[in-house]
């Protein structure tokens, strides 16, 4: 089982410059993550979810305030912290055991024969032993980000960022896809970080819920979920803390100058060009 | 499938152009109604195939082509690749080179050939720099096209997975910008070999070669020899887009049917 | 605010307005500035090409001096020795592409549209498409000789091809379900073709075009090189001739510009057509 990691979020702060004009996407964030939690955020869009995980994974580092992990300072993006995002972002001229294969590119702990068998049982623990050396385009959106699920768990991550997952797949496969995460999780025994705006999935999948609210992106209130797993989605207990998160939304309308804001800020976001920082 | 089943069910409609053609140009010199120094008859062009293809200097001029063509080919594919991901790469370089590139590759290209054969005389060395030229520009474009096309979302995994600059350009870049590379490798074998025949039917004067033996059957009046190095130079050309086809669609399998 | 404090101009002192005009001017500074970086290389090789043969690194027949090129084309331009060497070249450019791009739409649009015809023809055509227009060119000088009628169908030739596949492709992939919407509709041949068939093709169309009058621009410096007694290619033919290489580079020098012209006001055209298009959904 992979070490589990501590990650310390303290007065986090984060602007965007667009046309000239600040604009803060993350205001005084502080959370504190246990080793082996799962946590699940939630909120609306523009609330700046999805760029908190951008600065714990490490692809921006223009912050103010202390991101911490096991008491060390986050610099740049590293192979304890693995991250899967929305859309899987397979390399389309790579197998599927290669596109896992990506995720130990860079591991210099293991040799090339322990890289090929952990490429192997992670396959296997997503369950597609069939399928190592299909491509992409021969898989279903839920098979694809299955893969991305196992490329970002073969390095033994730490702490494994999930932003909105599964927000693009069919319910069946949704469903399905949240409990083999569960399984996951308790298997691997990291920490997760899923951040999401399906309120059901975060109360079935999280310890706590994080709720946010936007314009700036800041918490708005934690919520524990101590409901034993594995979590029945019609029990009593489990739709009234679904029903308790979902009214910290209802004096939060999604407004469109929200959506433009969350747009711009898409626009601002480095490009090509950037490569030479990485 | 049997072979009669394979033949029964193509659509044979397409040959009827071709064998129509092939028999009005028959009967015409057949029966003389034409000028036969003019509009020879195929008969004769078969004949003039046969004596050229048996004869030891035919083959060599063709040789002597496809080495130039190559030569060219693979020396401007490779600068055009180089020059591509630098434009694609780097902004400053993109904003140095760019215009004086696009600007220069509007210049027709047989523009080149007086200065290159006043420079370099009108032997292996002119052509071979024509002829990569030719090829050098498609290649270069459409690498500059892929490379800018690269989206974030994939450099954010290669940043994620701590990939090198190395492994940027190894693993990223030149696959993710193979489509584009490739169509730029194709399109620069038609214009290489375009290039090819072109400079040796306008520098005649030095070396053997395909266009050099149709030019000379022009000078000479030699009709079935133009019909027949006319046809060379097309299959030739078929050929080339034929096997870079297959080439392309062996290396893109991964794209699935998209393409 | 008093009448004696308010300035004579109105000049406003919270300058809103140059906050907004500020991204405009920075973006053409900005703009600029690129430009003069882009402006670089060709100064620094106009520098090389001067201090070579100032150094004579090379002799000045194989590299004229830079000011004996401008002179060369002062003086062609002002004798009307340039226009009119290029007027001939671009009234045979636009025959071509007058007889070419006919000849290559009526040719897309029919097998795009019928079935039949694309049976019979497609294949032929394909092949055809597969020859290199340089390799046509002694064959038709055997039937044309080398002159005017020459040089129009080698270039008209050179058109054709591009023209007839851009229409042909953008025929056959308009999508299904345009087609479909029409059908609803029950919409006559006539309306398929004007109102579905035509708009939907218009973009791939005039990119045919656009190429066609690129590859015209190609096969023509190719035959005025090979053969010709006057054009913008046998002011250079001539030019290499009398070893008198400033001409040559005139030539190129033209040749660049009517490129870059042609090319501009192309997709200028182009631009304005999807901006057309764009406004009109």
């Amino acid at each position: 089982m992979a070490h589990a990691a501590t990650l310390e979020i303290k007065g986090l702060n984060k602007q965007y410059q667009v046309r000239g004009e600040s604009l803060s996407v993350l205001e005084d964030i502080s959370l504190s993550i246990k080793p082996g939690e799962f946590v699940s955020i939630v909120g609306s869009s523009g609330c700046g979810k999805s760029t908190l995980l951008k600065l714990i994974i490490g692809l921006e580092d223009d912050f103010q305030g202390e991101l911490l992990l096991d008491g060390n300072r986050i610099v740049g993006t590293s192979l304890e912290r693995g991250i899967v995002f929305q859309e899987h972002r397979l390399f389309p001229w790579l197998t599927v055991e290669q596109n896992i294969g990506i995720g130990l590119l860079n591991n210099t702990k293991l040799s090339e024969e322990e890289k090929r068998k952990s490429v192997q049982e992670h396959i296997e623990l997503v369950g597609l032993k069939d399928f190592a050396s299909a491509y992409p385009y021969q898989l279903s959106g839920g098979m694809s980000q299955r893969v991305a699920i196992a490329r970002a768990l073969v390095n033994r991550p730490e702490v494994l960022l999930l932003d909105e997952p599964f927000g693009a797949l069919d319910a069946f496969t949704r469903a399905y896809l949240q409990q083999e995460l569960q399984r996951i999780w308790e298997k691997e025994g990291i920490t997760m970080i899923l951040v999401t705006h399906d309120v059901e999935e975060a109360v079935y999948l999280g310890d706590r819920v994080v709720v946010m609210q936007p314009r700036p992106g800041r918490i708005k209130r934690i919520v524990d979920i101590p409901l034993p797993r594995e979590r029945n989605r019609s029990s009593a207990e489990f739709v009234a803390l679904k029903e308790e998160v979902l009214r910290e939304f209802a004096d939060t309308p999604v407004t469109e100058t929200e959506l433009v804001a969350e747009l711009v800020v898409e626009e601002a976001y480095p490009n090509i060009h950037e490569l030479k920082a990485a | 499938m049997s072979l009669i089943q394979t033949i029964r069910n193509r659509d044979w409609r397409g040959a009827a152009l071709p064998i129509g053609l092939l028999a009005v140009w028959y009967i015409v010199t057949a029966f003389e109604w034409v000028n036969t120094k003019l509009v020879v008859p195929p008969e004769k062009v078969v004949q003039v195939a046969y004596n050229y293809v048996t004869h030891a200097s035919f083959i060599g001029d063709v040789i002597a082509s496809l080495t130039r063509d190559l030569s060219g080919f693979v020396l401007g594919g490779v600068a055009g690749i180089l020059l591509g991901v630098a434009l694609g790469l780097s902004r400053w370089f993109e904003r140095i080179v760019g215009p004086s590139f696009n600007t220069l590759k509007q210049i027709s290209l047989f523009a080149w050939l007086p200065l290159i054969s006043t420079w370099l005389g009108t032997g292996d060395s002119a052509k071979i720099l024509f002829i990569s030229l030719s090829a050098f520009y498609p290649v270069a474009l459409n690498t500059f096209d892929g490379v800018r096309g690269i989206s974030k979302a994939q450099i954010e995994v290669a940043r994620v997975y701590g990939f090198t600059r190395w492994q940027m350009v190894t693993r990223l870049i030149l696959p993710a910008a193979s489509p584009q590379i490739l169509t730029g490798l194709h399109l620069g074998l038609i214009y290489a070999w375009v290039a090819t025949i072109g400079a040796e039917f306008l520098l005649i004067r030095s070396g053997s070669g395909l266009g050099n033996t149709v030019i000379q059957g022009r000078d000479a009046f030699n009709v079935e020899l133009i019909v027949f190095g006319m046809l060379v130079i097309g299959f030739v050309g078929a050929f080339f887009n034929h096997i870079a086809s297959r080439i392309e669609a062996r290396l893109l399998a991964w794209r699935g049917d998209q393409a | 605010m008093s009448d004696i404090t308010r300035p004579a101009v109105y000049w406003p002192n919270n300058s809103k307005w140059l906050q907004h005009l500020l991204p405009y001017v920075g973006g053409f500074a900005t703009r600029l500035s690129y430009a003069a970086v882009g402006l670089l290389l060709p100064l620094a090789l106009l520098g090389l090409w001067q201090f070579a043969v100032t150094h004579e690194w090379i002799a000045i027949q194989l590299l004229p001096p830079p000011e004996l090129v401008w002179q060369s084309l002062r003086e062609l331009w002002e004798s009307g020795d340039l226009a009119s060497n290029l007027a001939i070249s671009l009234s045979r450019i636009g025959w071509s592409v007058l007889i070419g791009s006919s000849i290559g739409w009526l040719l897309g649009f029919w097998i795009g549209l019928s079935n039949t015809a694309r049976a019979y023809l497609y294949p032929s055509f394909e092949v055809f498409s597969q020859f290199p227009v340089v390799g046509w060119v002694p064959i038709l000088i055997i039937f044309l000789g080398i002159d005017e009628a020459l040089k129009i169908a080698a270039i008209s030739f050179a058109v054709v091809v591009p023209v007839t596949v851009a229409t042909y492709k953008g025929i056959v992939n308009i999508p299904r379900n345009l087609l479909e919407v029409a059908q609803v509709y029950r919409f006559t041949r006539i309306q398929i073709l004007l109102r579905v068939v035509l708009p939907a093709a218009l973009p791939s169309l005039f990119s045919g075009f656009r190429q066609g009058i690129m590859q015209a621009w190609l096969a023509l410096v190719f035959v005025e090189l090979l053969a010709s007694s006057e054009g913008i290619g046998y002011l250079m033919v001539w030019g290499r001739q009398l070893m008198q290489l400033d001409l040559v580079f005139v030539g190129v020098i033209v040749i660049g510009i009517v490129g870059v012209s042609l090319d501009l006001s192309l997709r200028w055209i182009e631009s304005r057509l999807q901006s057309w298009r764009h406004a009109a959904h």
